[in-house]
């Protein structure tokens, strides 16, 4: 045998020379026994595939979904390090405005915007270090604020354009959001140091 | 070893399995189907898993012999379905992570006990206990070339892979078999036998 596959052709040669098997592994009744079988069994595997693929098809559709939605919410925060690290910091309604969705009711918007009211008066009223760039847009901010709050009195006593009134709690409402986002990038600038 | 590409059927007897009459299917069945089963065990290696494969190709075989057009012997075309349905196991993913998790280098591998034919004695032992050390893919690839006569552009046509591919295989397997037997002396008995 050794001296056999020192030889070019002699692999060729031997594994020719094996035998085939005498017989089927099974016969004629048998093979066509398991291919009735068979053809009972194709129907359901092929639904059964059908069913998997839709099934994929739904789960692939939900994930696109999740992933094309949030990054419209996600713009919005500035994110200049990674959240993981602050996520015990963040608080609750803050979390809770970045993954809401943007057509939600006015009642869910009056909720969000008192919770980030709370939060921002949580805040220490000035940060350890001071940036000029953020701190005037919170100034800004915080001054335009007090501007609504005033007309906002206003209008409430004299209840005379329901309108304007809403159009002045929206304002607010933005501010709040916007204000809010800032002292959340501002925080996390200072985590950052 | 007869070929399943050099069996030559009865043309009467071809055209009454065409027709559908059963006599006429079991004689081609009898006839072809130890070739067939012997070449996808070859292919495979895995004794259940080879029935499986045969009995999707004999299967596949009689669905569309209605459909045969003499463009050649009718064992190559059976051969044909065969290696396709074989090779379509041996690409599947499922079977690259088996083969990942499997030890190759085994002298009393597992697949040894199923690969051998029942009756062989002596040196044909020898030889089949060689061609189970060899991963699957390899030994298709040398089946392929040195029993069935394929061309190493049509055994790459078959992995759809390059024709470097199929000689850097033989290569190798011829370079395995050849350790094999050249360090025989040195080897325990196989104990499965």
């Amino acid at each position: 045998m050794q001296r056999d596959l020192e030889q070019p052709a002699a692999l060729t040669h031997l594994l020719r020379e094996l035998p085939d098997a005498a017989v089927p592994p099974y016969g004629w009744y048998e093979f066509k026994h398991r291919a009735a079988q068979h053809a009972v069994v194709r129907p359901a595997r092929s639904a059964t595939r059908a069913l998997a693929a839709l099934t994929v098809m739904a789960v692939l559709i939900v994930a696109v979904d999740l992933r094309v939605d949030p990054p419209t919410q996600q713009a919005r925060w500035p994110q200049p390090v990674p959240r993981a690290a602050l996520a015990t910091r963040e608080p609750s309604a803050v979390r809770g405005a970045t993954t809401a969705a943007p057509g939600a009711g006015v009642a869910f918007s009056a909720a969000r915007t008192e919770m980030l009211e709370r939060w921002l008066a949580s805040l220490p009223d000035n940060p350890a270090l001071v940036q000029v760039g953020p701190r005037a847009a919170v100034t800004g901010l915080e001054d335009r604020l007090a501007q609504v709050d005033d007309l906002l009195t206003a209008e409430r006593f004299e209840q005379a354009r329901p309108a304007h009134l809403l159009a002045l709690q929206q304002e607010r409402r933005l501010l709040v959001s916007s204000l809010a986002q800032v002292r959340y990038a501002e925080e996390l600038v200072d985590e950052s140091r | 070893m007869r070929r399943l590409g050099d069996i030559v059927v009865d043309e009467a007897l071809l055209e009454d399995a065409r027709a559908g009459r059963e006599p006429a299917q079991r004689a081609l069945y009898e006839t072809l189907a130890p070739a067939t089963a012997s070449l996808i065990r070859r292919l495979v290696g895995h004794r259940a898993l080879a029935e499986d494969i045969f009995q999707d190709t004999m299967m596949i075989f009689f669905e569309r012999l209605p459909e045969f057009r003499r463009e050649a012997p009718l064992g190559a075309w059976l051969r044909r379905i065969a290696v396709t349905r074989c090779l379509m196991y041996l690409r599947s993913p499922w079977q690259r992570a088996r083969l990942c998790l499997e030890p190759v280098d085994c002298g009393v591998a597992a697949e040894v006990a199923a690969l051998i034919t029942p009756g062989y004695t002596g040196e044909l032992i020898d030889l089949e206990r060689a061609l189970a050390t060899l991963t699957p893919t390899a030994r298709a690839v040398v089946w392929m070339y040195e029993v069935e006569g394929y061309s190493h552009e049509e055994i790459a046509h078959e992995f759809g892979r390059s024709v470097s591919f199929s000689k850097s295989q033989l290569a190798r397997a011829h370079q395995r078999l050849h350790n094999w037997f050249m360090s025989a002396e040195q080897r325990p008995t196989c104990s499965v036998i």
